[in-house]
């Protein structure tokens, strides 16, 4: 490289399209302002807090437990969340399967999607870049026990890895093994220790940390009011 | 270069502009290393005809080094570009499978690589209110053209609002059917009961067929040709080549989860023999597996 990228403080090029399609988008009837509004107030309350909830339920409830793993898109009711929503019939994006992927002591799962970011959006919140990343793409389906120990995670020989490429309409999610050192807990103290990284799998559970591993954060120019990376 | 306010101000290319704008040019070209960058035919063999088609998004297993895994903030538009996929979705004009298709394999590999993420979401709405003439190209460039003159001398604290001039009657756009049929349902079980007979079942052996790569598919080149075992028979579906397409008019097909051995897909695999991979694979691409 000759030199480095520009900085961008100005009004950038895309949001200058972006405005001039939802315009055109509107004027032509293809959508209304209110469904943008409706739509964008869904996304915004988008988290990973559901799954958290839904994973700690497993780990108290042998009966949720249950369900969770014969019909998960039926058992996230039980965590607030309705598949169907915002449109009747999903999101078009994450449609309406969810496999719901048992760690076990000597079985550990990872998700990725090779093809492009399919994630559990509905009730695990947005994907994260680095998820989307081709570097990760690539990388974990073919060395994954490498990019795991690049993310802290060294796993045993005995364990098995069990990469899921996410490629086609379900989504996944890891229900991660009850770490020692829990028992006792309530549902609400173990969802705490339910990251968004154990249920993509990048990350085990351990009591005391409530947070996914820290990285360094890429900012937005114009970022979105109350939202931060990570979350 | 791309300084919005510097464009409207000055209009018309000046030599700076253009200078800045082949330095960049010049740094996206393909590198073919060739001398020579035009083609005859006798020079196109087999494996470099199927690394041209090689499709952009399909990336697993490409060798790279180690990259740095980071966090981002979202800008304001990557949320608006995302709630407008998403609504068109909602409305009909698209299935997510067509956004797929042209953000992230009919873009090329240049801007498959060089725009952000959601710039290709964006990037997909404009083919596609192109593509099915919701739109023409001279409404869109003389909006974005008035866009940037609203944008002249804004910063992003104080950011464009969206000002549509009118309404549009919804009654009258042509819709896909899928908005409406799912209704109630969700997707994949809207398609239930359309596929027939399953062909293969939990247990069975299968391979994944090599066929041709030809514009689009989510059925990857790393496992083509490799022998899997069929986990779970998932649910019926348009296959991706249709719904990429808006193929209504198609029959649904069966998916399958497919459970691979590491060591059946990487001949250099070095982890444990029990290391696994699966995916879900559409009934067209799966054939048994001969004892």
């Amino acid at each position: 490289m000759t030199k480095d990228a520009p900085m961008v403080e100005e009004i950038t090029d895309f949001e200058v399209l972006e405005i001039a399609l939802r315009e055109l988008a509107i004027e032509k009837g293809l959508f209304t302002a209110e469904d943008h509004r409706r739509y964008t107030e869904f996304a915004e309350g988008m988290g990973p807090t559901p799954a958290s909830r839904f994973v700690a339920k497993a780990w108290t409830d042998p009966a949720f437990k249950k369900r969770a793993l014969e019909d998960p898109i039926a058992a996230s009711l039980e965590v607030g969340i309705d598949w169907l929503n915002p449109t009747g019939f999903g999101t078009p994006s994450d449609f309406t399967a969810l496999h719901v992927l048992e760690d076990r002591p000597t079985l550990h799962h990872v998700v990725t999607c090779t093809l492009c970011s399919c994630y559990p959006r509905p009730i695990l919140g947005n994907s994260p870049e680095w998820y989307r990343t081709p570097n990760y793409r690539r990388r974990i389906v073919r060395t994954p026990r490498q990019v795991l120990a690049e993310f802290g995670l060294f796993l045993s020989p005995e364990v098995e890895i069990r990469v899921e490429d996410s490629n086609s309409k379900h989504r996944f999610l890891v229900l991660p093994v009850r770490p020692a050192g829990t028992e006792g807990w309530s549902e609400e103290q173990l969802a705490a220790i339910v990251t968004r990284d154990c249920m993509i799998g990048v990350a085990l559970p351990k009591p005391g940390v409530t947070t996914n591993v820290a990285r360094t954060v890429h900012p937005a120019a114009e970022p979105l009011e109350g939202h931060s990376a990570g979350k | 270069m791309n300084t919005i306010k510097k464009a409207v101000e000055r209009p018309g290319p000046t030599m700076a502009d253009t200078d800045i704008m082949c330095e960049f040019l010049s740094e996206m070209r393909p590198a073919l290393h060739n001398l020579r960058d035009w083609a005859y035919p006798d020079q196109i063999n087999h494996a470099l005809y199927s690394a041209y088609m090689k499709q952009s998004h399909d990336v697993g297993g490409e060798p790279d080094a180690p990259g740095i895994f980071e966090e981002k903030e979202e800008e304001q538009w990557e949320l608006n570009s995302f709630v407008d996929c998403e609504v068109l979705g909602w409305r009909g004009i698209w299935t997510s499978e067509e956004r797929r298709r042209i953000g992230n394999v009919d873009i090329g590999r240049t801007m498959y690589y060089g725009l952000p993420y959601y710039g290709r979401w964006l990037w997909s709405i404009v083919r596609i209110l192109m593509e099915k003439q919701y739109i023409t190209l001279g409404e869109l460039v003389e909006r974005v053209h008035s866009v940037q003159e609203r944008a002249a001398g804004r910063t992003t604290q104080s950011p464009l609002e969206a000002q549509p001039k009118s309404t549009g009657n919804e009654k009258t756009v042509v819709r896909n059917r899928h908005h409406k049929e799912a209704i109630g349902k969700g997707d994949p079980q809207c398609f239930k009961g359309m596929a027939g007979k399953a062909r293969f079942s939990v247990g069975d052996k299968v391979r994944v067929r090599k066929l041709p790569t030809i514009i689009y598919s989510r059925t990857q080149e790393y496992l083509r040709g490799a022998p899997g075992t069929i986990t779970r028979v998932t649910y019926e579906s348009p296959a991706p080549e249709d719904e990429a397409f808006n193929r209504e008019d198609e029959k649904p097909e069966w998916f399958y989860i497919v459970r691979f051995k590491m060591a059946d897909l990487w001949k250099s695999y070095a982890g444990p023999p029990q290391d696994t991979l699966q995916s879900e694979i559409v009934e067209r691409w799966l054939e048994p597996l001969s004892a």
